[in-house]
């Protein structure tokens, strides 16, 4: 009896799994939040259901296990775990009562855009430095004086970025520059973490206000260091896929 | 040479290789854990505030922070001594108390230790408040201490440079150097009069707060090694004050523990009658 349901409890299971353990474990994945997990399981019983009763008999074939093991009339084993199915949905509705109705001990959470839109006046320009050997290693001798304390050998570990959250910007990872134009790194560069929209969460990054320091010009040689030294390409408005 | 497939096992193999590897998972966690929040439990009676080594310290939750060298201000350093610190809270309903705890390899009348907060709802710079673009930031509240001055300082800021004493000094701070460690006990009302100076804490809802160390080591230029703008510092963490024990959720568990057994048995009860 009921062995139409083992594989829609075991798919079901599996897909939890999947979802919970796989997926955080994945390149370039996070662990999901419960309530997304929940909807997944969801879409897929409904999906199981839909499935399961698609014929006249395939819906008898589904339910009728389940009806026979709530009423009590598959007898034998089956009534023994019929009581314990009876007496732990009251306690798990209960649980997920309590575990939505009490404090959090998380702290509030934080949506940050780690690239919002930079300022018009920043869109779309051009780096003006020629991009010879001497212009790349003046950049990056800026760059080893004053971004790799946080920023490392381009990988954003630099021996002071432990303290910082969020962490200095991990050059080498394809998410970072070189998705970017040089623009957009003159910009950041530029006007520092004080100079994100709200969305960028402004208050939390040290990122320095470098236009303080550097010249536009250095900053130009930087980017180009940045850029050679990570081997990473920027992104450019004629780039074709 | 043709395979036979026996349809009814290969859902157990794929499910038990699937736990398996799950189980791997657990046993190798991608993702390390850090604090990100120091939590002030509520006590009765009085708190240690003038004690950093009381006994009540070891009944507080510990939380850990890295911390970097102050690098946003141009006036900056890039190496500092306290690679991170520990911190603790407790509170008593009125009164809240922060310990910080960190190795500093000599005791030294420069060494000091500072606490930060947002005040009211504007969210402010982590360095000091400073003024920020496109976002109109508010001031900081600071709790200072420095070894040589014995006491806590109540400060305020908006940007570098504009640090300076509260008219009202609500801070105490007591520190105690001992084996190499520090322990400064900052403590303040959880509520002033003065909010727009100072932080308010409600119990059960968090605040920001960000920490400050320097190493006041009196180098041969004969300046202290980590002064000013020159000092170990953390970005913006979480603090929360405990709110007193609410037993509501344990009484709509049982609600709707009642509600869902009367769902069951009326389900029950229809599914026999129309079988």
């Amino acid at each position: 009896m009921g062995g139409v349901l083992v594989r829609p409890i075991i798919l079901t299971i599996c897909i939890y799994l999947f979802l919970k353990f796989i997926v955080p474990n994945l390149p370039h994945s996070a662990p999901l939040p419960s309530s997304l997990i929940f909807l997944y399981l969801m879409l897929t019983t409904a999906g199981i259901v839909i499935f399961a009763t698609l014929s006249g008999a395939s819906k008898d074939a589904f339910f009728g296990p389940i009806l026979r093991f709530l009423t009590g009339d598959g007898g034998g084993a089956l009534s023994s775990a019929r009581y314990l199915v009876l007496a732990l949905f009251p306690l798990l509705v209960g649980w997920q009562t309590y575990g939505s109705t009490a404090s959090s001990d998380a702290p509030p959470a934080e949506n940050r855009t780690i690239h919002p839109a930079p300022p018009g006046e920043y869109t779309g320009l051009s780096n003006p430095v020629p991009k010879t050997p001497e212009n790349i290693m003046y950049g990056k001798g800026l760059y080893a004086s004053r971004c790799a304390p946080c920023h490392g050998n381009f990988d954003g570990k630099g021996f002071a970025a432990p303290g910082f959250t969020p962490p200095p910007a991990n050059f080498k990872d394809p998410t970072t520059i070189a998705m970017l134009q040089e623009s957009y790194l003159f910009w950041r560069i530029k006007k520092g973490g004080v100079g994100l929209p709200v969305e960028g969460m402004p208050w939390k990054t040290a990122m320095p206000r470098w236009e303080l320091e550097l010249s536009d010009e250095d900053i130009w040689k930087v980017i180009m260091g940045e850029y050679d030294g990570a081997g990473q390409k920027p992104r450019t408005w004629d780039e074709s896929e | 040479m043709a395979r036979v497939r026996r349809p009814g096992t290969r859902w157990w193999v794929g499910a038990v290789g699937l736990v398996g590897l799950c189980v791997a998972a657990e046993v190798q966690p991608a993702y390390s854990q850090q604090s990100v929040s120091v939590r002030a439990a509520l006590v009765k009676g009085s708190l240690p505030t003038d004690d950093p080594t009381a006994a009540a310290w070891a009944t507080a939750a510990v939380s850990e922070f890295p911390m970097s060298p102050q690098v946003h201000w141009p006036v900056r350093i890039t190496e500092v001594t306290a690679k991170s610190v520990k911190v603790r809270g407790l509170h008593d309903g009125t009164t809240v108390a922060i310990m910080l705890e960190y190795t500093d390899p000599s005791e030294d009348p420069e060494d000091a230790a500072a606490l930060e907060f947002m005040v009211g709802d504007t969210k402010a710079h982590f360095a000091h408040g400073q003024p920020m673009a496109q976002v109109e930031g508010g001031p900081v509240n600071i709790w200072y201490w420095k070894n040589k001055d014995g006491k806590g300082s109540d400060l305020g800021a908006k940007g570098f440079g504009t640090l300076k004493p509260h008219a009202h000094q609500d801070v105490k701070a007591k520190g105690v150097y001992q084996g190499g460690v520090w322990k400064v006990v900052f403590s303040r009302a959880l509520n002033t009069e003065h909010v727009a100076e100072d932080t308010q804490f409600q119990p059960g809802q968090f605040a920001n707060i960000a920490f400050a160390i320097w190493d006041g080591k009196k180098m041969e230029t004969g300046q202290p090694k980590e002064k000013g703008s020159e000092k170990a510092i953390s970005s913006w963490w979480y603090f929360r004050a405990d709110a007193p024990p609410d037993y509501s959720p344990y009484m709509y568990a049982l609600l709707a523990v009642a509600l869902a057994l009367g769902f069951e048995l009326v389900l029950v009860r229809r599914l026999k009658k129309g079988s």
